[in-house]
């Protein structure tokens, strides 16, 4: 069955509450910061705003429901969404859906978290019941150890190197020394990447993203409002998101986008080759390369290849990650399930500034999310376009 | 020692523990009993970081994912001898926690 279209709803106002890597403020602080900004960006009043997602790690024991509250909101629809890093793929989902219904007219999507000295390691260590009982107690090695060994069997499986890690990983900082959110703006070269430490092998530090804090939003409402207030926005041509693919796959060498690819670009009638800008999500450059081929940006097995043959900076081929996408922007907890989706909007809306890739008219963002035993469970992904 | 759940009514075995089957949702669970329990290593990693201090004195060590040869799988310390591919006994340490070595 077809999903129906998303006509009539947009996407706009993309704000990021700067990344800090660690804050003495809670999460509230960074989801209300994110608020406002989108209050500020839109024109629109609080009292506006009848439709409310958020996603948050470190917001407990707190959820969306608190937060109403703290922020003095009385939303018509609520949603918590705790898919990590496919939070912002599946709120705008939400979000769209529920303003075509007229469930709500103007949905506000935010996620955000903090970080301090022990926040990382408590959500590590009682991240799921799963990872409390079988994982965390065998080294508490975290995401590290869990995507080290996803990385292990695909490069296994497909013939990667740690040199093609590293080609994404350094086109990104390139990317991010233009993006003055980013946290991690320092040159950073193939030899650099190289010969970073192990962390956990064949995962290196240049690997893995760095936690921190910081909030990320963008407004969901109809393309009738959003002209009327006279500010830019982006249209949904596709989604998909899958929980739970694949599970008897022994280990994760595809994500869940290969059950939905063909839905999505069907739904959004224009083909991979037709974006002009592609966010990944890409906590470890290996998922970035499970969604080139789950996403048919190249055929399954042949991330390598893709890799070797593209140039993924903002002036290469392939622009992808244009924000320095969370390995160089840093991952502020649920946000890094944002901040690609964010930086699509941005670019479709001309807001990226030094690193706006000219002539923008159609853009990908990935969504993969957590790793509740051996593999992250959540996958999304949305064509977004401007007409 | 090592025990693993499987289902009364479907068979199916499973790790980690759980009140229920995921295959047909039966909440009726026999554990089994070995003294080790034959797998293949599916993927490993040498760990050099820890975010638990207790790890931290014996890094580096590898970790593995391991595939049981009823079905599952299951994060194991693994060890240094045992090869991807290659098969390992699987059994529990005197803290709780899985280990596999090649046979």
């Amino acid at each position: 069955m077809n999903a129906r279209g998303y006509e009539g709803v947009v996407l706009c106002c993309p704000v990021t509450e700067p990344y800090v890597r660690r804050s003495e403020h809670g999460a509230a602080w960074f989801l209300a910061r994110s608020f406002r900004r989108l209050l500020d960006a839109s024109g629109v009043a609080k009292t506006e705003v009848d439709g409310l997602c958020v996603s948050s790690f470190t917001l407990h024991p707190d959820t969306a429901v608190a937060f109403t509250q703290q922020i003095g909101l009385s939303p018509r629809l609520l949603e918590w969404l705790p898919m990590g890093g496919a939070c912002g793929i599946i709120a705008l989902r939400r979000a769209a859906r529920a303003v075509q219904a007229g469930d709500a007219e103007i949905v506000a999507c935010l996620a955000g978290d903090t970080a301090n000295e022990t926040s990382f390691r408590d959500l590590l260590a009682n991240f799921s019941t799963a990872a409390r009982d079988a994982v965390y107690s065998h080294g508490a090695g975290g995401p590290n150890m869990s995507f080290a060994l996803i990385a292990d069997a695909y490069m296994r499986a497909t013939g990667a190197t740690r040199a093609d890690f590293g080609k994404l990983a350094v086109a990104q900082r390139a990317n991010a020394r233009r993006n003055p959110l980013a946290l991690l703006r320092g040159p950073m070269s193939m030899e650099d990447f190289m010969a970073a430490r192990p962390i956990a092998e064949p995962l290196h530090l240049l690997d893995c993203v760095m936690p921190c804090a910081g909030g990320d939003g963008f407004l969901v409402m109809a393309e009738t409002r959003a002209r009327t207030l006279g500010i830019p926005y982006v249209r949904v041509l596709g989604t998909i998101e899958r929980h739970n693919a694949f599970p008897y796959d022994p280990v994760q060498i595809r994500g869940g986008w290969v059950m939905d690819r063909d839905a999505l670009w069907n739904q959004a009638g224009v083909a991979p080759s037709d974006m002009d800008v592609v966010q990944t999500y890409d906590d470890y450059p290996v998922i970035s390369m499970l969604q080139f081929e789950g996403l048919g940006f190249c055929p399954d097995g042949a991330g390598p290849d893709f890799v070797r043959r593209n140039d993924f900076t903002i002036d290469g081929n392939f622009p992808h990650n244009t924000s320095g996408g969370q390995l160089s922007m840093g991952q502020a907890g649920a946000a890094g399930g944002y901040l690609g989706l964010v930086e699509a909007i941005r670019q479709l809306s001309r807001m990226a500034e030094g690193r706006q890739v000219p002539n923008v008219r159609h853009a990908l963002a990935g969504g993969f999310g957590m790793i509740n035993y051996d593999r992250g469970v959540c996958s999304a992904a949305a064509v977004l376009g401007l007409s | 020692m090592i025990r693993l759940q499987h289902c009364s009514d479907c068979r199916t075995v499973r790790y980690p523990a759980s009140e229920f089957c995921g295959v047909c949702l039966s909440d009726q669970t026999i554990w089994d009993s070995a003294d080790s329990l034959p797998g293949v290593v599916v993927a490993r990693t040498l760990l050099h970081h820890s975010n638990e201090p207790s790890f931290r004195e014996r890094l580096p060590f590898v970790c593995g994912l391991v595939r049981f040869a009823a079905g599952p799988v299951a994060i194991c310390f693994l060890d240094d001898t045992a090869k991807v591919g290659g098969a390992v006994r699987v059994r529990t340490g005197p803290d709780g926690l899985l280990i596999a070595a090649p046979e």
